[in-house]
C-alpha cells in the first residue's frame, strides 16, 4: 500500500488514510494500477495452495479418515506418521527404492547424455547430422507407450538374467536408461557449444587426451546444466507410474516405488488410509519441492528450451 | 533446434579440430588406469553376453541374442580400436536407446499383430508341452508307500509297497517284482537298499527334488509318479496329441480338440487353456473400428483424448499467461514471492497431487463437497468427471505456463511497446499486435510440446479416477475420462480385462502415429516461426 502515486494534486493526509470512500483517492488509483494485481495473485495462490494446506493438515490430524478431517485439526499428532512407519506397509522401502532407482537412473542418464553431447559438440564425423536428428526423432516415440512390450521383454529377461528381469529395481533402472538420449542431449550440446574451443586446444597442446578434456574441462565447466538435466530426469522418473507398475507391479509390495505403492495403498481403502497417505505423500513431496525451488532459475531456463516435466 | 539451425551451427563452427582424430597422448599413469578400466569394462560386457547365451539358446530367444549380440559387438568395435573416437562417446547411450526404446517400439508393432494375452502368451510348442504333460490319477489304482533310492551313478529308483503289502521296485524301465533276498533292511524292518541301490537321505532328496518330481515309472496304463516324498500313485496323461493331424484327444472322453486361433477348441466350442500366440494380421486394428461393442467406447476415448489435450493446453496457457501479464508490472511489490509460491503445484510430484485431488473430490468424504455443503458426484458423473479432470490438470499445469510466459514476456524489449504507445495504441492494442505475436514465436513450440505431453498424461487420468466412470455397455475397460494411454494400460494390466497385450499394443501403435504426427508438425512449425522472427 505504500506505492507513491504520481498524482497531480498530492494530498498527504488522504494518501495516508487511503480509504475506499475517498472518491478519486490514491487508493483507487493504486487499486486500478496495482491493487487488483495483488488480489489476482492472492486468488491464484489460494488455488495453488489449498490442496497443499489440506494435505499438510490431514497428515497431522488425529482422526485418520477422510470423513472426519477438518482443515484446522483439533490437535496435532504424529500418529499418521507412526502408522506409516509402523510396518503395515513397507513405506521406507518404497522411499528407498524410489531414491535408488530414480537417483541412479538420472545420474547415469545425465552421464550418457553428456558423453553423446560431447561427441556432437566437439567432433565432426560422418553421420553427425543424422545422429543429431535421430536423437530428436527418437523422442517422437515415447518409451512409456511401449510399456506392454517392455513388460513382455522383461518377462523374458527374467529367465536369462534373473537379477535384472521383471520385478527388480535394477531392471527398472535399465529400462529408464533407454530414455537417456533426447531433448536433454540437445540441451547439453547447446551448452557445450558455448565453452570456447580454445580451452580444448590448449589442453591438447599440453598433452591432454580427449577423455581428460571431457572429464577435467568440459564437465566441471558445465556443472549447472548437468544439475538441471539430472534434476529434471529425477523428477520425471519419480512421477513415472506406468513403467514402474509394468516392471515392479506384479512383484511383492516391498519392491514398489512410491508412485505404485502409495496409489495401491490408498486405493485399497480410500477413507481409512487418508491420514497415513497424507503423511506419506508429504514426505515424498518435500525433498522434490525443496530441490526445485533451490534450482528454479536453472530449471526454468531448461524448461523454456523444451524439456517437459511429468 | 531445427535442421536449419543444426546446419548453421555446423557451418559456423571452427574447422574440425585435431582431437577429432584421436590424438591419444596421455601421460603414462592415466594410460594405465584407463587401460585397466577398459579391460574390465570390455571383459564385463563380453562376459555378460556369453553367460546369457546358453540360456537364451535354450529358450530359443533369438531376438534377445540379436540385441545383446549387437550391443556387445558395438562395444568391442568402438573400444578395441584406436579410431572411431565419436563412437566411443555415442555408443553407451545408443545401446540403451536401442535396447529399451527402439526395440520395444518395434516389438509393440510385432505384438499388435498377434493375439498375445494372458491366455495366449506361450509358443505353440510350450502350450502343447503343458497340455500333454497333464496327468490325472488313474481311477481304481492303488497308492503306494514309497522310498527313494539311487545307485552309485545316481540313477533314481523307487521302492514301492501297495495296499496289500506287496513290494515292487520301480525304475525308468518299469515296475518289477522283488524277491526277499534283494532287499536289505535295518532292524526296524525299513528298507535301506535294493541291490546296488541305496536309500537317499533327506538332504539328497531335497537337493534332487525336481528330478524326483519328474521321475516316472512306466506301467501298463500311465506311469507311477511321486505324490509326496513318501507316497506314489499311478497317473495317466489327460490328452494325447496326434502329430499328423495336429489334433488333441481327451483320453477320458474321446473328445477331439482342433487348434484354432491359437487355442485347442472342441467341436462344441470348448477351449483348453493355455493357448499360444499366433499372428492374426491386422485384426486388432480392425477390431477397434469395426467391432460394435468396442468401436463406440474406443471412438469416445479417442475424441476425449483430443478434447482433453487441447483444452488442457488452452486452459493452462490462458491462466498462466494471464497471471504472467498481471504480475509482470514494474513497481509491483512481492513479485518474486508470488512467483516462488505459484510454482509449488508444479514442483510437487504429479502422482501425488492427482491422488490428493481424488481425496478432495470424493463425493461422500471430500473437502470440496464439505465446504459447499453439497453432495456433488465430482468423479462419478461423466460430465463432471471430465470437468474435474480438466480442473485438476489446470491446477497442475498453469504454473509451467506461468513460468515460461513470464520468461518470454521479460525477453520482449520494452521499447517496442513504448513505441506503440507513442503511436497512440491502447495497452490492449499493444498486447494484441505486439506482445502476443512475439510471445507466440517463442512459446508455440512449447505449446505443441505441452499438447503432446497432455495427449499421454496418464497420471492425471488414471491416478485421479482410473478413467472412470465406466462407459455403459463397453466390453473392454473404457471409462468416460479414459484417454488412449490409460485405456491401453487398463487393457493390458487391469485385473479382469484378460490382459489383452496384442490389442493394447495395437492401440499403443495408433498413439505412436498420432504423437509422431504432432511432433512432425512441431518441427515444421518451429522452423516456420523462426523464419518469421
Amino acid at each position: 500500500m505504500n506505492v507513491k502515486p504520481a498524482s497531480d494534486t498530492p494530498n498527504p493526509a488522504r494518501e495516508k488514510s487511503g480509504s475506499m470512500a475517498a472518491g478519486r483517492s490514491p487508493f483507487r488509483r493504486w487499486f486500478r494500477t496495482l491493487g487488483w494485481r495483488h488480489i489476482v495473485a492472492w486468488l491464484a495462490m489460494s488455488f495453488a495452495f489449498f490442496p497443499v494446506l489440506w494435505i499438510v493438515s490431514a497428515s497431522f490430524n488425529p482422526l485418520q479418515t477422510l470423513t472426519s478431517q477438518t482443515l484446522i485439526p483439533d490437535s496435532l499428532t504424529f500418529d499418521n506418521y507412526r502408522q506409516l512407519f509402523g510396518g503395515e506397509v513397507p513405506y521406507t522401502s518404497w522411499y528407498w527404492n524410489t531414491l535408488l532407482i530414480a537417483g541412479g537412473a538420472s545420474a547415469v542418464m545425465t552421464m550418457l547424455s553428456a558423453l553423446a553431447a560431447y561427441a556432437f559438440s566437439r567432433m565432426r564425423f560422418s553421420g553427425r547430422r543424422v545422429g543429431l536428428l535421430s536423437v530428436l526423432l527418437i523422442q517422437m516415440f515415447p518409451q512409456v507407450l511401449a510399456f506392454v512390450a517392455i513388460f513382455l521383454i522383461m518377462v523374458q529377461v527374467k529367465d536369462v538374467f534373473p537379477s535384472v528381469g521383471l520385478g527388480t529395481r535394477a531392471g527398472l533402472t535399465l529400462v529408464y536408461l533407454g530414455g537417456a538420449l533426447g531433448v536433454n542431449t540437445w540441451l547439453m550440446k547447446g551448452f557445450f557449444d558455448t565453452i570456447p574451443r580454445s580451452l580444448d586446444e590448449s589442453a591438447t597442446v599440453d598433452g591432454a587426451s580427449h577423455h581428460q578434456i571431457f572429464f577435467k574441462i568440459i564437465l566441471p565447466l558445465t556443472a549447472p546444466i548437468l544439475a538441471v538435466v539430472f534434476l529434471l530426469s529425477f523428477i520425471f522418473l519419480i512421477n513415472d507410474f506406468v513403467l514402474a507398475d509394468a516392471v515392479l507391479g506384479q512383484g511383492s509390495p516391498e519392491g514398489y516405488t512410491l508412485s505404485v505403492g502409495l496409489f495401491r495403498f490408498l486405493n485399497d481403502q480410500f477413507n481409512q488410509r487418508w491420514g497415513p497417505f497424507a503423511a506419506g505423500s508429504l514426505l515424498a513431496g518435500i525433498p522434490v519441492v525443496v530441490l526445485f525451488l533451490f534450482l528454479q532459475k536453472y530449471i526454468v531456463s531448461g524448461l523454456t528450451q523444451g524439456a517437459v516435466k511429468g | 533446434m531445427t535442421e536449419r539451425e543444426a546446419r548453421q551451427v555446423q557451418d559456423s563452427d571452427a574447422p574440425p579440430p585435431e582431437n577429432g582424430r584421436g590424438t591419444d597422448a596421455p601421460r603414462r599413469s592415466s594410460l594405465t588406469w584407463a587401460l585397466v578400466g577398459k579391460i574390465l569394462f570390455l571383459g564385463a560386457v563380453n562376459a555378460l553376453f556369453f553367460v546369457g547365451l546358453p540360456s537364451m539358446l535354450a529358450l530359443e530367444w533369438w531376438a534377445g541374442i540379436a540385441v545383446l549380440g549387437l550391443a556387445t559387438a558395438l562395444v568391442n568395435w568402438a573400444y578395441l580400436t584406436k579410431k572411431n573416437l565419436p563412437a566411443k562417446y555415442l555408443i553407451p547411450g545408443t545401446i540403451f536407446a536401442l535396447t529399451f526404446q527402439i526395440v520395444p517400439v518395434i516389438y509393440s508393432g510385432y505384438i499388435s499383430l498377434t493375439n498375445s494375452s494372458i491366455s495366449h502368451r506361450l509358443s505353440e510348442e510350450q502350450a502343447l508341452d503343458n497340455l500333454t504333460g497333464r496327468a490325472s490319477n488313474v481311477p481304481g489304482t492303488t497308492r503306494f508307500d514309497m522310498s527313494i533310492l539311487a545307485d552309485p551313478e545316481g540313477t533314481l529308483a523307487l521302492f514301492l509297497v501297495d495296499d496289500e503289502g506287496t513290494e515292487t521296485f520301480g525304475t525308468q524301465e518299469g515296475q518289477v517284482a522283488l524277491s526277499a533276498d534283494e532287499v536289505t533292511r535295518d532292524e526296524d524292518g525299513d528298507v535301506v537298499a535294493v541291490g546296488d541301490y541305496t536309500l537317499l537321505g533327506i538332504a539328497a532328496i531335497s537337493e534332487r527334488q525336481n528330478e524326483i518330481l519328474d521321475f516316472d515309472v512306466p506301467v501298463e496304463r500311465g506311469a507311477i509318479m511321486a505324490v509326496t516324498i513318501t507316497t506314489a500313485a499311478v497317473y495317466e496323461a489327460l490328452y494325447t496329441y496326434d502329430e499328423d493331424t495336429g489334433m488333441l484327444t481327451e483320453n477320458a472322453t474321446g473328445v477331439v480338440y482342433e487348434p484354432k486361433d491359437g487355442i485347442f477348441t472342441a467341436a462344441d466350442g470348448r477351449t483348453l487353456d493355455p493357448g499360444w500366440q499366433v499372428f492374426i494380421g491386422f485384426d486388432n486394428y480392425t477390431r477397434a473400428f469395426t467391432n460394435d461393442s468396442i468401436r463406440g467406447p474406443f471412438l469416445r476415448v479417442l475424441v476425449w483424448n483430443y478434447v482433453f489435450a487441447i483444452l488442457s493446453v488452452i486452459l493452462t496457457f490462458a491462466v498462466g499467461l494471464g497471471l504472467a501479464v498481471t504480475l509482470n508490472r514494474a513497481g509491483m511489490r512481492g513479485q518474486k514471492i508470488y512467483r516462488a509460491f505459484l510454482v509449488v503445484p508444479y514442483a510437487l510430484p504429479s502422482f501425488m497431487t492427482a491422488l490428493i485431488w481424488a481425496g478432495m473430490l470424493n463425493q461422500q468424504f471430500g473437502v470440496i463437497n464439505e465446504l459447499l455443503g453439497a453432495d456433488i458426484p465430482w468423479l462419478r458423473d461423466p460430465t463432471l468427471a471430465k470437468a474435474s479432470v480438466l480442473m485438476v490438470n489446470l491446477w497442475l499445469g498453469f504454473p509451467y505456463m506461468f513460468l515460461v510466459s513470464t520468461g518470454a514476456l521479460q525477453s520482449i524489449p520494452s521499447e517496442l511497446k513504448e513505441a506503440s504507445y507513442v503511436d497512440g495504441a491502447t495497452p490492449r492494442q499493444a498486447f494484441n499486435a505486439i506482445t502476443f505475436p512475439l510471445l507466440m514465436v517463442s512459446l508455440a513450440p512449447l505449446l505443441i510440446a505441452s499438447f503432446a505431453f497432455n495427449f499421454n498424461n496418464f497420471n492425471v487420468i488414471y491416478l485421479l479416477n482410473q478413467g472412470g466412470p465406466p462407459i455403459e455397455g463397453a466390453t473392454t475397460p473404457a471409462g468416460h475420462t479414459d484417454i488412449l494411454i490409460s485405456y491401453t494400460y487398463r487393457l493390458a494390466f487391469e485385473s479382469g480385462s484378460g490382459a489383452q497385450w496384442g490389442f493394447a499394443s495395437a492401440i499403443a501403435v495408433l498413439i505412436f502415429m498420432m504423437v509422431a504426427a504432432v511432433s512432425a508438425l512441431s518441427f515444421r512449425r518451429t522452423r516456420a516461426l523462426e523464419d518469421l522472427a
